[in-house]
């Protein structure tokens, strides 16, 4: 893959920091492979030319990374003031970048790596922002600020994310309804309703004072079901890679109807140890920034005078989703309904039969008591929205009556959280 | 039907080799209409005996799984020798396994004498005959969490346990394909489901808000209208599929119209009609008599177990009461006759939560019991979110491993939470 692409950018660069014999050689060793070139690129000027080019490609080309300096801005704003209002809405706006690109860089390594890893990639890293916010917020002891995020990012992609995309390709594609394939779907609606079912036995078990022993009992209870629903992901993506790639995977069936179409993403624009060395750099720039988010948000809340659930619930996932929000809207409307599916129906099946459970697991691991009671309300709520998208999504249809349906439903849900307390008793 | 006497007949005769028989060999070629001379003619005392013989063979030993059988008994020998309930528990319910398969097989038998449609009602009212003494004598004793608790883990176990391993090792054989069902059948029986869920939650949430008129007696009272409702939409359920759309529902008649010529098939009955009938009553008083013994150790099995009697009745004691059942879905799913398997696990429970249920709420209003479909809100809530979960699963006819695999999972986690659950120690809830 690599010599192919490397003329363009090699000429690019011509023009830009102009070594014509430098773009001589490759063009004479173009033959040899990839690794010959970045061997024969490890001279000084070529690795900072090089530097140069990946910093272009990955932080500048994008129209999103206007919003980059907000991260450090950020930062400057924490150590300066102490309003953490601030502190809480720059980071989160410097995350939103750092999202989009880290997703930018994980597709990029997965044309190097194949379909399968590739596919595998994409299911663990999808959420990784998610993950790193959780993580951080779970070393804090912020338990009910990770349940409550993880469960806002499931809800705004079944409801807003979802909705926004059948609302926009609807309105686009006004003479027919748009289609999609049923049967994906069905088995995320399956996944997601067996993770419904995870996160609604301890809720019930404790809201009816009926553990054994009363608080330890949940605990156990959800590291058993973590590690249950652990190894169903791990059988779904088993099933989804193996059987019927064709079915599951329309991504495919889109790289090979544009085959010729060389500005699709079937050629890498940067290469595999470039596309490792972003993903490492931008995974620690997310955790710092997530550092400072975690850390605001109790103050956010107070200056704002808003709850701390409608926070992690609401403002938290639209902002953290605002990529893979554009990219849905943006599929709907090239009705390639398939993408938009595997983006937000997909990302919370990873988020609630991966994500939530894997983040009980490392909390056992760190000694913190995260469980998955989710308490009443809030699984209330996922066990109706689930319920309800996927009602809506069993016929295989889509149209812009569909789309305003679940984006209405998701008001209803923000402005239920925006009236939302914990009970200050220790019983729910 | 008269060869297959005569064909008996002419095996009993090298059984026994008795002479008196040789003679009677030209009344046999009369036409089985006069069946009934047939047996008057042999009230002999030996023939009763030969008779008794080969039907004893017949029944007990030709089957592995009567291997089972001195279960029974060696409990009842341990609960007057020992005090150890553990012991008794699991004995007597090991007991009753062969029994339960054998029940089965003589409602099978009867089946061919009376035509499909009472078979269909035997099987419809049978088929569940062990959970339904199970239920009557925990009744008896003024059980009623037992009864709720091992009747809604009855369903449970048939929807999710029995369902799942049977999609999931049929998948696996059959990997190649999606393996199909009558999705017709599987939609009704969900909506049947769904209804008893109905009829179930109302009194739960009624007590659990507080919001019955008179505390304690309205819920009884609700429940008892309700089981009458249900029983009536189970008589009309049972109607509907024996009267109208015969082959769509009753796909066993189908696999017997194809068998035709396969005489391994259960065309053949291998019991008389009134063989059938009382082995049908020598099994139930069997099976009667070790449930006793059974239901009177749950309690002491749970202590020393330190297991909650929840875990017992919900888990342990459907498992085990299901084992037949288990394995022929299993069976039947892997030789990819699916519809069998839906038939024998969703139809149980179909079975279970639209008629044992109620009948057991009628019969402990005849007997001044206060049962009702009160299952407490955990119980309720889990089978509510179960029976979505099969629902959705079953909706569009198809099944596959990660299917299987799915309900089997979500039967560990249903199983893991009754593991940590007691009824709470107020009568709050």
């Amino acid at each position: 893959m690599g010599p192919v692409g490397k003329p363009d950018p090699e000429l690019h660069e011509e023009t830009l920091v102009s070594l014509p014999l430098d773009a001589r050689k490759m063009h004479t060793f173009e033959h040899i492979g990839s690794l010959a070139a970045v061997a024969q690129s490890f001279t000084p000027r070529k690795t900072r030319s090089r530097l140069l080019m990946s910093i272009y490609i990955v932080l500048i080309k994008a129209k999103i990374n206007v919003l980059l300096p907000f991260g450090p801005l950020a930062v400057i704003l924490h150590y300066l003031t102490g309003k953490q209002g601030w502190v809480f809405f720059f980071s989160l706006i410097g995350i939103t970048p750092l999202a989009e690109r880290l997703g930018y860089a994980t597709e990029q390594l997965a044309c190097y790596t194949g379909p399968t890893v590739g596919g595998l990639l994409n299911a663990t890293f999808g959420n990784a922002t998610e993950m790193i916010i959780s993580i951080y917020a779970l070393k804090n002891g912020m338990i009910r600020v990770v349940q409550q995020s993880l469960l806002g990012s499931i809800l705004s992609n079944m409801l807003l994310v979802l909705g926004c995309a059948f609302f926009a390709g609807g309105v686009v594609h006004y003479s027919k309804d748009q289609t999609f394939n049923k049967a994906t779907a069905l088995v995320n609606s399956g996944l997601l309703l067996m993770a419904v079912l995870g996160i609604m036995f301890p809720a019930v078990l404790h809201s009816t004072h009926s553990e054994v022993q009363y608080g330890k009992s949940e605990v156990s209870l959800s590291r058993f079901s973590s590690c249950v629903m652990l190894v169903a992901y791990a059988a779904y993506l088993y099933f989804q890679l193996k059987s019927q790639p064709s079915l599951y995977n329309p991504v495919d069936g889109e790289e090979r109807q544009n085959e010729e179409d060389v500005d699709e993403e079937d050629v890498p624009e940067i290469t595999l140890w470039e596309a490792v060395s972003w993903l490492a750099v931008l995974t620690i720039w997310i955790s710092i920034l997530s550092g400072y988010l975690v850390d605001a948000i109790q103050g956010a809340s107070e200056s704002w005078n808003m709850p701390v659930a409608f926070i992690s619930v609401i403002l938290l996932p639209i902002v953290g989703n605002a990529a893979e929000h554009a990219s849905a809207i943006m599929f709907a409307m090239k009705d390639k309904l398939d993408i938009t599916l595997g983006v937000a129906i997909g990302s919370s099946t990873q988020i609630s039969m991966f994500l939530i459970p894997f983040c009980v697991v490392v909390g056992w691991s760190m000694g913190k008591q995260m469980d998955l009671n989710f308490r009443l309300f809030e699984t209330a709520t996922l066990f109706i929205t689930v319920l309800v998208v996927t009602f809506m999504l069993q016929e295989g249809t889509a149209n812009y009556f569909k789309g305003l349906m679940l984006i209405l439903c998701y008001l209803i849900v923000a402005a239920s959280f925006f009236v939302h307390i914990d009970p200050t008793s220790s019983d729910d | 039907m008269g060869s297959e006497r005569e064909e008996l007949e002419i095996e009993m005769e090298t059984l026994v080799s008795s002479s008196q028989s040789i003679k009677e060999t030209p009344t046999v070629e009369i036409p089985h209409n006069i069946s009934h001379s047939n047996v008057a003619r042999s009230w002999t005392f030996s023939r009763i005996l030969e008779q008794l013989w080969k039907s004893t063979k017949v029944v007990i030993f030709t089957v592995k799984i009567n291997m089972l059988l001195p279960f029974g008994p060696m409990s009842i020998i341990l609960h007057y020798l020992t005090k150890i309930h553990v012991l008794v528990f699991f004995f007597s319910l090991i007991g009753i396994t062969p029994l339960a398969e054998r029940l089965g097989y003589a409602t099978e038998q009867l089946a061919f004498y009376t035509g499909p449609t009472v078979g269909g009602l035997l099987n419809a009212t049978f088929g569940n005959a062990t959970e339904m003494i199970i239920a009557i004598y925990a009744l008896k004793k003024g059980m009623i969490r037992v009864v709720q608790q091992s009747l809604l883990g009855s369903i449970l176990s048939n929807i999710l346990l029995v369902l799942g391993c049977a999609f999931f090792t049929g998948g696996i054989i059959h990997s190649k394909k999606d393996q199909v069902f009558n999705k017709a059948a599987a939609v009704v029986n969900s909506g049947l489901l769904l209804m008893a869920v109905m009829g179930l939650t109302f009194p739960a949430v009624l007590h659990f808000t507080h919001s019955e008129v008179q505390y304690g007696k309205s819920e009884v009272f609700l429940s008892r209208f309700s089981s009458c409702v249900m029983l009536v939409a189970y008589a009309s359920y049972l109607v509907f599929q024996l009267k109208s759309c015969h082959n769509l529902y009753n796909p066993i008649d189908e696999e017997e119209g194809r068998n035709k010529d396969d005489s391994d098939a259960v065309e053949v009955p291998e019991l008389g009609q009134w063989e059938a009938i009382s082995w049908l009553a020598v099994l139930t008083i069997w099976i009667s008599v070790l449930s006793e013994y059974l239901v009177n150790a749950i309690e002491g099995a749970s202590t020393s177990l330190n297991l909650p009697m929840a875990f017992i009745s919900v888990v342990l004691l459907p498992i085990v009461g299901n084992a037949a059942e288990h394995a022929s879905a299993i069976m039947f799913a892997v030789k990819d006759k699916l519809d069998i398997t839906l038939g024998v696990a969703i139809g149980s429970s179909t079975q279970i939560s639209m008629f044992v249920i109620p009948s057991c709420v009628v019969v402990g209003w005849i007997m001044g019991k206060h049962m009702d479909l009160n299952f407490q809100l955990f119980e309720t809530a889990v089978l509510f979110i179960t029976v979505l979960v099969v629902a959705f699963m079953l909706q569009d006819g198809t099944a596959n491993y990660f299917k299987g695999l799915m309900l089997i999972l979500c039967y560990l986690i249903v199983a893991a939470s009754f593991f940590v659950h007691v009824d709470p120690a107020d009568g709050n809830v």
